[in-house]
């Protein structure tokens, strides 16, 4: 008895904690069911690097951070999974478009001086490149006509004409990370847009010196982005002496508002040092994901009220204190998921709806067990007693290998499998917690503490053999 | 009154073997059809799939339901002539296509929300999935699997004896096999395509089946001890018989709540319960009639 009583206060100190855990620390919910964009992105490996150190990857990932802060959204979660991808998740993003493009850019910023002699050449090259770009953009644009041959072929072109242009310009280390802040501005003259940067020390000192260098002589700077020249403005003679002091420029070149914030966002993030891509996106608009797990939710409230009546009438007496077993259950799961920060999603409430079901499958072991044995003749308290040990290596071995089950899950599956196996894992051992505590200790407790009960062993199976 | 499984194993074990075989049909079917034993979803295949519900808050924009022609039209002249098009309730569209990278999507969303009508950005549902992504999905979970078979032979060998275990799995494999090959012919049928989800199911029919099958050998395991004279078809017999109740009352308590969600509950989850319903009979099933008999049929073997 004394036992039990001690046992009752740690339940209930623990079913207290559980709620105050609850109300301190609400879970939190997978972006399926409250609506936002996963972004999975894949690091490329280049033909320097082929092959991606946690170093790199979480240089990417800095990199990622500081685009998605620019983007401004409200608490972004940024995390690295496996070797070479890093997971993005934007709650609320229902229009992850803006997103997708400046995470997904590289933005390898670059001014480049025009070499010495390439004055004729030059022009020539960079309106073909122009032609090509207003051709495809024109080609896409055509509504109705579907020509994926002629983007192709313009495509291969476009290429071609880059490099054409690209080897005309020659390197002078003046990079995206020499910059310190890039913002749009709208032109001066009339309608567009352009993207004003300032350098840093080093990088406004090498820009005097690549304005210097190229002033009056016609030449111009390249400007590219990714290996394509976005801009090629030209030096006037009266900077011949200095250079372009004081470390500002602005890039012009056919800006919208958009690509001009595009640009700028992606330069002001920094430069990538590897390429990358969005292998993945899942965006799930808030209402959509609300509206579909709420009516799952009261679907499953239903059906658990429905296991409830069930184990009462089926069980009586023991059946009741199972339901109370079974509540105390539920509140302390989800403190668990709580407290080891399970983000609750689809698979993971797959997870907890099953831990239910071997909850309750422990109860069920229990008390046929206890049925039998009280068929078989023994007392009250002896049948209880006996039906919780006897029960008690079948609910373990079942558990354990529902566990490793689990743990092989965990390890090896991906984000999605993960969120199953780590639900249903606290689902299990807490189940067997409550179940051979919290049960045990209660029915225990009504079997000694209430005499009238000991006489009415038909509380606990009907049609018993009179004895 | 006491049940016999032992005396009709052979029509037990008939209507399995028709069951996985009629299973291997559906998915040969299915292979010549779809390139794969079921009706893949782009969770495994890659694609992007866009689901766009009009905004009726906006005045005049559902006073005609989606036309899936005028649909096509638009798709058709953005190059994406071999999408799926539906329409869910009139107001509710899902166009399914290969893998759309960001300047295309938009394009595309562009051109639906100026010809069709506005889309809700609350309703959205965006689902782009790279051809390596599935790939990695579909390893992973494979291999994951593997791994937790390994880990149960293991422990089950170690708790009870290799041959409980090898049956356990079979037991289990037949769970999983068949509730795929159910999926193979609503692929067919019905459409129906398996994502990630399913795999999810899948791992969950096995959690649930492997304790189905425990709970019944532990039973035996117990006889087994007790009464080490008696023959095993009675151990097996009676093993079965004790945990009948056992078992036909857990399954049901499962099945409550997923029979709700099939259902009543959402489109999301709707083929997840399904297949959960699904494995989670199977599972009752093959631990009571297949995973005993099975036993009891090896020991014999051995006997003689």
């Amino acid at each position: 008895m004394e036992k039990q009583r001690s046992l009752i206060a740690l339940i209930l100190v623990l079913v207290v904690a559980a709620i105050f855990i609850l109300v301190k620390v609400p879970l939190q919910l997978g972006l399926d069911l409250k609506g936002g964009a996963q972004l999975t992105i894949q690091i490329k490996p280049t033909e320097e690097v082929t092959s991606i150190n946690p170093d790199d990857l979480n240089a990417v990932k800095r990199v990622l951070e500081n685009r998605i802060d620019s983007l401004g959204v409200a608490e972004p979660i940024v995390q690295t999974v496996g070797g070479e991808k890093i997971l993005v998740q934007l709650p609320g993003v229902t229009d992850p478009q803006q997103a997708e493009r400046v995470l997904g850019g590289t933005a390898q910023l670059e001014f480049r001086k025009q070499i010495q002699g390439s004055e004729e050449q030059f022009p020539i090259e960079y309106q073909i490149l122009q032609r090509t770009q207003a051709e495809l953009q024109l080609q896409r644009q055509i509504p109705g006509e579907d020509n994926p041959d002629k983007i192709t072929e313009l495509k291969e072109s476009l290429a071609k004409a880059n490099t054409a242009v690209a080897d005309l310009f020659t390197s002078v280390g003046l990079v995206g990370e020499n910059l310190k802040n890039a913002r749009p501005q709208p032109l001066q003259s009339g309608n567009g847009w352009q993207v004003a940067i300032e350098f840093d020390n080093a990088g406004g000192r090498k820009f005097a010196e690549l304005t210097k260098n190229l002033a009056g002589t016609g030449r111009s700077i390249g400007i590219f982005l990714d290996d394509t020249l976005i801009s090629a403005p030209t030096v006037g003679p009266e900077f011949a002496d200095t250079g372009i002091t004081g470390g500002s420029a602005v890039i012009t070149g056919n800006f919208t508002i958009e690509t001009a914030s595009d640009l700028a966002v992606q330069i002001r993030g920094g430069a990538l040092p590897f390429p990358v891509e969005v292998v993945e996106n899942r965006t799930v608009g808030a209402t959509l994901g609300q509206d579909s797990i709420k009516r799952s939710i009261y679907a499953a409230i239903a059906g658990l009220v429905l296991v409830l009546i069930f184990m009462g009438v089926y069980y009586r007496l023991p059946g009741l204190i199972a339901d109370l077993a079974l509540a105390i259950y539920t509140i302390l799961t989800l403190a668990c998921y709580s407290l080891v920060g399970v983000t609750l999603t689809l698979p993971g409430i797959a997870g907890f709806i099953l831990s239910i079901g071997m909850a309750v499958d422990a109860n069920v072991l229990i008390f046929e067990r206890t049925r039998e044995e009280l068929r078989g003749g023994k007392t009250l308290y002896r049948s209880v007693e006996s039906g919780f040990y006897r029960a008690f290596s079948s609910i373990l071995d079942s558990n354990v290998t529902t566990l490793i089950a689990c743990g092989a899950l965990f390890w090896l599956g991906s984000g999605l499998v993960k969120g199953f196996a780590l639900t249903l894992a606290i689902g299990v051992l807490v189940s067997m917690f409550t179940a051979l505590t919290c049960s045990r200790t209660v029915m225990l407790l009504t079997v000694l503490g209430i005499p009238k009960v000991r006489q009415k062993p038909e509380l606990f199976c009907p049609n018993l053999p009179v004895a | 009154m006491k049940f016999s499984v032992m005396k009709g194993r052979n029509l037990w074990w008939s209507i399995s073997a028709a069951t996985f075989l009629g299973s291997i049909l559906a998915m040969v079917i299915s292979f010549t059809q779809f390139n794969a034993p079921l009706l893949p979803s782009i969770d495994f295949v890659g694609g992007t799939k866009l689901q766009l519900t009009l905004n009726c808050g906006v005045a005049g924009n559902c006073e005609n339901p989606i036309q899936t022609g005028v649909v096509q039209e638009i798709i058709t002249s953005l190059g994406l002539g071999n999408s799926k098009i539906q329409v869910i309730d009139d107001y509710t569209l899902s166009v399914r296509t290969q893998n759309l990278d960001v300047e295309q999507r938009t394009q595309l969303q562009g051109a639906l929300n100026e010809k069709v009508g506005q889309f809700g950005p609350e309703t959205i549902q965006i689902d782009s999935v790279g051809p390596t992504i599935g790939q990695e999905l579909f390893t992973s979970g494979v291999l994951a699997l593997i791994v937790s078979f390994f880990g149960i032979i293991v422990y089950l060998s170690f708790r009870f004896q290799f041959d409980y275990a090898i049956f356990a799995i079979l037991a289990l494999f037949h769970d999983v096999f068949i509730t795929a090959g159910v999926f193979a012919v609503l692929g067919l049928v019905g459409g129906v395509e398996v994502d990630s989800l399913f795999l999810v199911a899948l791992l969950t029919i096995i959690g649930f089946s492997v304790n189905d099958t425990v709970v019944i050998y532990d039973r035996i395991r117990e006889n087994i001890t007790q009464q080490p004279d008696k023959p095993i078809q009675t151990i097996v017999d009676d093993g079965v018989n004790q945990s009948l109740t056992r078992s036909i009352n857990t399954t049901l308590t499962t099945l409550l709540p997923l029979v709700a969600i099939f259902l009543f509950g959402g489109q999301t989850l709707k083929y997840f319960a399904l297949a959960l319903i699904i494995g989670f009979i199977l599972g009752a099933y093959s631990s009571l009639f297949l995973a005993s008999t099975l036993l009891s049929w090896w020991r014999e073997l051995q006997e003689n």
